[in-house]
C-alpha cells in the first residue's frame, strides 16, 4: 500500500463535482459534507499539506467511512476513495498507534494463533456464568461488553462454546484429501477459510457450508493454522497486523494442492482474494506471485456453489414449507461492488424455491464495515435502520445475505427496531 | 467576515442548538468549495432544520451584518455557493424531507435539501414524473435546483426547473417568510415572485419549502444513436429532427473530439465517428415506434451511416454509456476544463459548432462540445492544462469568442449552470447597463444590508 503523501496525485484528480455524495450512507446519515467522500478527501488533502487545525476532528471523520465504495462507483474520475482513507487511516495508526480496546483485539486475539483463541475460550464460559443460556440461534439476542461493535448496546450473536476450527467435523478435515485414506477420489479439492465470525460466533453456518460443499461433490480440506482475513486491523489502519495475517494465510493454504478456497464471508472473500496484495506489496515479486496463486483460487461460496459445483433446483433439498415463506436479499458490499457478485446469491435464492421480494436499493452498505461498526455505533445503527426499514416494507418473512458481519449487523437493527423478519444466510436456504 | 466573535457565536448556538452549527476550521473547510473547485473558507456553517430557524438566523446576520450563503449539495459549476466573502455558509442538508405527494392534483411539497434523483424515485412508485434532469441529479438538491434553475436534457420535450415551481416558500434576506405562487396550474395575482425566486441564484431569498407540478409517467421509452460521418452532417440533422414532427424527450449532440476522448481513454464501445446524436423518445409503446422509425428516416437522410436502437432498459443503458463516459475520458486530454453552457436557438446549432470549431484551431486550444443539442443548449468544454500559462491565457480567450459567437447568433451564456461567481465578468456582453441597474435595484429591495450570497452575478 502506497503511502499516504504518494496519493496526492489522486486527491488532485477530485473536481468536486459532489458525485460521490449520492447514495453515501454515511452522508445519508450524518448529513454534513464531511461525511461524504468528497469532504473526506478534502480532509486529506489539506492533512496532507499541514493545513487541519485539529486532528481529533480530522480523525473522527476519517473513522466514520465504512469503506462501502458506493462513491468510487459514482466518481468520473476513479478516485479509489478507499485506498485514500486507508491509508490516511494508516498513518494515523503509525503515528498515534491503535486505541487500547482495538489494539487488544487484534493483536491479542485476531494475531494471536494460540492466545486469542484461549482469550476467546475463557470469554466464551464467562458468558456463561453471566447466566445466559446457549441459544437456538446463532444469532440469538446477548449483551455483550467489552466486545467490538458497538458495545453493550449491541445485540450479538454469542461466542460459540466450541470453535468451528475445533468441531469434530472440520477437525476431520483437517488434512489435504490427497493425504486422507479413502473418500471421493475425484471431484474439485476445496479448503474452506472460516474467518472470524464463523469460527467464533457462528460454527453452525461453517458446518452447514461444510455439509453442501460435501454434498455437491467437493472434497474439502480445512486447514488449522489458517487466521483472520485481515479485513478488521486494515480497515482500521493496523497494517502490520494485517500484513502479519495475509503472511499467516498464505502459509496455511500453500501446499495443500487445493483447486478452490471458499468462505460463506463476503468480507473474507474479498479481503483475501483483493486486499492481499495490498498488505503485502512491497514485499517483493516472489511474495507478489505467492498472492497471485491464492487469490486465483479464492471463490465466494455463492458462487462456488453456482459456477462450479452448479447446483441444480433438482439437487436442492430446502427445509420444509419453504416456498410458502418469502425472502429479501441484501447484497454485501464486499461482494456486490468489491467482486460483482450480485446474480448468484439470487439464483441460489431461486433454486431453493422460497419466493423472492427484492427490497430498495439491496446494494446500500448496512453500516457495519469499515471500523465503524466498531468505533461509532450510533452512526452504524442509523445507517442501519434504513436496511431494517427497506427490509420491513418488503413484508418478506427472511432477511438473506451472504456475509456473516452484515448479519450481526442487520439483526441488531430489525430487533432494535422491531421488525420481526429471520436473518439468514443464502446458503443456509439451501 | 472570516471568523465570529463569541457573541454571534452564542446567538447562533442558541437559535440551532450547538450540534447543528460548526466554527471548526477542518469542518468548515468542507464548506468552501464546490464544483469549480475553488476554497474560500467561512466563518461557520448552519444546518437549520426549519424556516423559523432560517429567519432567525437571516435577521441574526442583518444585527450583526454578516454574509449568508445558502448551499445545497454544492454541486453547481459556476461558485455560486461559495463564501467568497466569508460569512455563514446556511446548509440545507437537514431540511432534506419529501412533505408530500398529491396523486390527485399531482403536485409534491418538498423541502429544499431533498436531491433530485430521490423525489424522481419517489414519484415514479406513483406512476408520476417530474422531468427536470441535471446530470447530477442522484446528488443535487431540488433547492440548488431552484436557486439555478437547472435544467438537464429532458428540456427539449418538458422544460427545465422553472417550469415545475408553483409555489415557495422562503425566507427573504430580512429575514420574513413569505410564500409564493399557488398549489394551483394556474394563478396570476400579483407579479410572479414564484418565478422571479427561480434561478436567482439564492441572492434573493432562500427557499425554505417549495410546491412542484407534476406530470403523468410516460409508460415507455426508446432510445437512439445515430452515428454521423461529418459533424455538419449531424448538428444540420438536430433541427431537420425537430421540423419533422417528432419532439424527444432528449435529443444530445457528441462532436468528433468527444467521441475520440471516449474510444480511446473508455471501455465504452463507440463507432467511430465525426459526431453522434442520442435521442430519447417517450410516450407509449406504439408512439414511441412510430417517433423511433421516423426519427431514423431523417437522421439516414441527413447522412447518418448508422442508426442503433433499443426499448429495454439495458439496451438503453448501454447507448447512454457514451454520453456519461465522457466527461472522465476528457480529463485525459487536459487536467482542466473551461465548462461553458451556452445556448443558440436550435437552428443555429450547425453554426455554432462549426464556429466553435473555428475558434479552437485559430486558438490552438483543445475544445469538446456536446450536449442538449435539441434545445440549443451545447456545453463547450475548453480543455486546457492550467499549469501553462500560456495555454490557460488561450483558453480564456476562447471563452470570450465562444461567448460573442453565441450572443452574436442570438443565444444566451448560460442556459442552466448560471453566473455565480464565474460569469461575472462576462454580463455584460449579454445585458444591458439598464437592464443590471434594474436588477440591483431589485437585488436592493430584497436585501438592503446585502446580507445575502454577495459577490454573486453581479460585482
Amino acid at each position: 500500500m502506497k503511502n499516504l503523501k504518494e496519493y496526492i496525485p489522486d486527491l488532485d484528480r477530485c473536481v468536486r463535482c459532489g458525485s460521490c455524495r449520492g447514495g453515501c450512507p454515511t452522508l445519508g446519515a450524518i448529513r454534513r459534507e464531511w461525511g461524504s467522500a468528497r469532504g473526506r478527501l478534502a480532509l486529506i488533502r489539506a492533512h496532507i499539506m499541514g493545513n487541519t487545525v485539529d486532528t481529533a476532528v480530522f480523525k473522527k471523520h476519517i473513522k466514520d467511512c465504512t469503506l462501502c465504495g458506493v462513491c468510487e462507483v459514482a466518481c468520473p474520475n476513479d478516485i479509489k476513495v478507499t485506498d485514500i482513507i486507508l491509508a490516511a487511516r494508516a498513518e494515523l495508526v503509525d503515528k498515534e498507534g491503535l486505541p487500547l480496546g482495538a489494539s487488544l483485539v487484534m493483536k491479542g486475539i485476531l494475531d494471536a494463533p494460540k492466545l486469542g483463541p484461549l482469550a476467546l475460550k475463557a470469554a466464551s464460559k464467562f458468558q456463561k456464568l453471566l447466566g445466559s443460556k446457549e441459544g437456538k440461534s446463532v444469532l440469538d439476542r446477548f449483551k455483550m461488553p467489552y466486545m467490538p461493535m458497538g458495545g453493550p448496546e449491541r445485540s450479538m450473536p454469542k461466542l460459540a462454546s466450541t470453535f468451528f476450527l475445533e468441531t469434530k467435523e472440520a477437525r476431520a478435515y483437517k488434512k489435504p484429501p490427497s493425504e486422507m485414506p479413502g473418500g471421493i477420489a475425484d471431484g474439485p479439492v476445496v479448503a474452506f477459510f472460516a474467518g472470524c465470525a464463523v469460527n467464533y460466533l457462528m460454527p453452525d453456518l461453517g458446518l452447514k457450508t461444510l455439509e453442501l460443499l460435501a454434498k455437491h461433490g467437493a472434497r474439502i480440506v480445512v486447514p488449522q493454522a489458517q487466521a483472520c482475513c485481515g479485513m478488521p486491523p486494515l480497515s482500521m489502519g493496523d497494517m502490520n497486523t494485517a500484513k502479519s495475517l495475509a503472511l499467516k494465510n498464505l502459509e496455511a493454504f500453500e501446499g495443500l494442492n487445493c483447486d478452490y478456497i471458499t468462505t460463506p464471508c463476503a468480507t473474507c472473500t474479498y479481503g483475501i482474494k483483493e486486499t492481499f496484495y495490498n498488505t503485502l506489496s512491497g514485499e517483493g515479486p516472489e511474495v507478489k506471485a505467492r498472492i497471485d496463486r491464492f487469490a486465483e483460487k479464492v471463490r465466494d461460496i455463492t458462487d462456488l456453489m453456482v459456477n462450479v459445483l452448479k447446483i441444480e433446483s433438482g439437487q436442492v433439498t430446502s427445509e420444509a414449507g419453504i416456498e410458502k415463506r418469502s425472502v429479501t436479499y441484501h447484497d454485501p458490499c464486499h461482494l456486490a461492488r468489491g467482486l460483482g457478485i450480485r446474480d448468484e446469491p439470487r439464483e441460489i435464492i431461486e433454486r431453493s424455491g422460497v419466493e423472492f421480494r427484492e427490497m430498495k436499493n439491496p446494494c446500500r452498505c448496512c453500516g457495519l464495515g469499515g471500523g465503524v461498526g466498531y468505533s461509532n455505533y450510533e452512526l452504524s445503527s442509523a445507517i442501519a435502520r434504513e436496511k431494517a426499514e427497506r427490509v420491513s416494507a418488503t413484508g418478506a418473512d427472511i432477511l438473506a445475505t451472504a456475509c456473516p458481519g452484515c448479519m450481526i449487523q442487520i439483526k441488531d437493527s430489525l430487533d432494535t427496531n422491531n421488525v420481526d423478519v429471520e436473518v439468514k444466510h443464502v446458503i443456509e436456504l439451501l | 467576515m472570516h471568523r465570529f466573535d463569541d457573541n454571534i457565536k452564542k446567538a447562533l448556538r442558541d437559535i440551532l442548538g450547538a450540534d447543528n452549527v460548526t466554527f471548526s476550521g477542518d469542518e468548515l473547510l468542507c464548506y468552501s468549495y464546490d464544483a469549480t473547485g475553488k476554497e474560500f473558507l467561512p466563518a461557520g456553517a448552519a444546518f437549520p432544520a426549519t424556516a423559523l430557524e432560517v429567519s432567525e438566523v437571516i435577521k441574526l446576520a442583518n444585527r450583526f451584518n454578516f454574509p449568508v450563503i445558502p448551499r445545497g449539495a454544492g454541486s453547481g459549476f459556476t461558485g455560486g455557493s461559495t463564501p467568497v466573502r466569508g460569512g455563514l455558509v446556511l446548509s440545507t442538508e437537514r431540511m432534506d424531507k419529501i412533505l408530500s405527494i398529491d396523486s390527485e392534483n399531482f403536485i409534491a411539497t418538498v423541502e429544499p435539501g431533498v436531491v433530485n434523483g430521490d423525489l424522481q424515485h419517489e414519484v415514479i412508485a406513483k406512476g408520476l414524473f417530474y422531468p427536470p434532469d441535471p446530470s447530477s441529479l442522484k446528488f443535487c438538491t431540488i433547492g440548488g435546483n431552484i436557486a439555478e434553475c437547472a435544467g438537464g436534457p429532458r428540456a427539449l420535450k418538458y422544460g427545465v426547473t422553472k417550469d415545475y415551481v408553483l409555489g415557495l416558500e422562503v425566507v427573504l434576506p430580512t429575514g420574513e417568510i413569505i410564500e409564493t405562487g399557488t398549489a394551483t396550474m394556474k394563478g396570476v395575482v400579483g407579479y410572479d415572485l414564484t418565478k422571479l425566486m427561480v434561478g436567482s441564484e439564492g441572492t434573493l431569498g432562500i427557499v425554505t419549502k417549495t410546491t412542484l407540478k407534476l406530470i403523468a409517467l410516460p409508460e415507455a421509452t426508446r432510445s437512439l444513436l445515430a452515428v454521423f460521418n461529418s459533424l455538419k452532417e449531424c448538428a444540420d440533422s438536430v433541427n431537420k429532427i425537430l421540423l419533422s414532427g417528432a419532439l424527444p424527450s432528449t435529443l444530445e449532440l457528441i462532436d468528433g473530439v468527444s467521441i475520440k476522448a471516449v474510444r480511446t481513454y473508455s471501455d465504452t464501445a463507440l463507432p467511430e465517428a465525426g459526431g453522434l446524436l442520442l435521442i430519447e423518445v417517450d410516450g407509449d409503446s406504439e408512439s414511441t415506434g412510430r417517433e423511433a422509425a421516423l426519427i431514423e428516416k431523417v437522421c439516414r437522410a441527413g447522412g447518418a451511416v448508422e442508426v442503433r436502437s433499443a426499448s429495454d432498459k439495458r439496451g438503453q443503458r448501454e447507448l447512454w454509456g457514451a454520453r456519461r463516459a465522457i466527461s472522465p475520458s476528457l480529463k485525459n486530454l487536459k487536467p482542466d476544463k473551461l465548462n461553458e453552457d451556452v445556448v443558440v436557438p436550435r437552428s443555429n446549432i450547425s453554426a455554432l459548432i462549426e464556429g466553435v470549431g473555428v475558434i479552437a484551431e485559430e486558438l490552438g486550444v483543445v475544445i469538446a462540445s456536446f450536449g442538449h443539442a435539441g434545445d440549443g443548449n451545447i456545453h463547450v468544454n475548453i480543455m486546457i492544462d492550467r499549469t501553462d500559462p500560456d495555454e490557460e491565457a488561450r483558453g480564456l480567450k476562447a471563452v470570450e469568442e465562444v461567448f460573442a459567437l453565441t450572443l452574436k447568433l442570438g443565444g444566451t451564456i448560460s442556459g442552466e449552470h448560471g453566473v455565480g461567481t464565474a460569469k461575472v465578468p462576462y454580463i455584460r456582453m449579454e445585458l444591458t447597463e439598464e437592464v443590471i441597474a434594474l436588477m440591483k435595484n431589485i437585488k436592493k429591495l430584497f436585501d438592503p444590508n446585502g446580507i445575502l450570497n454577495p459577490g454573486k452575478i453581479f460585482n
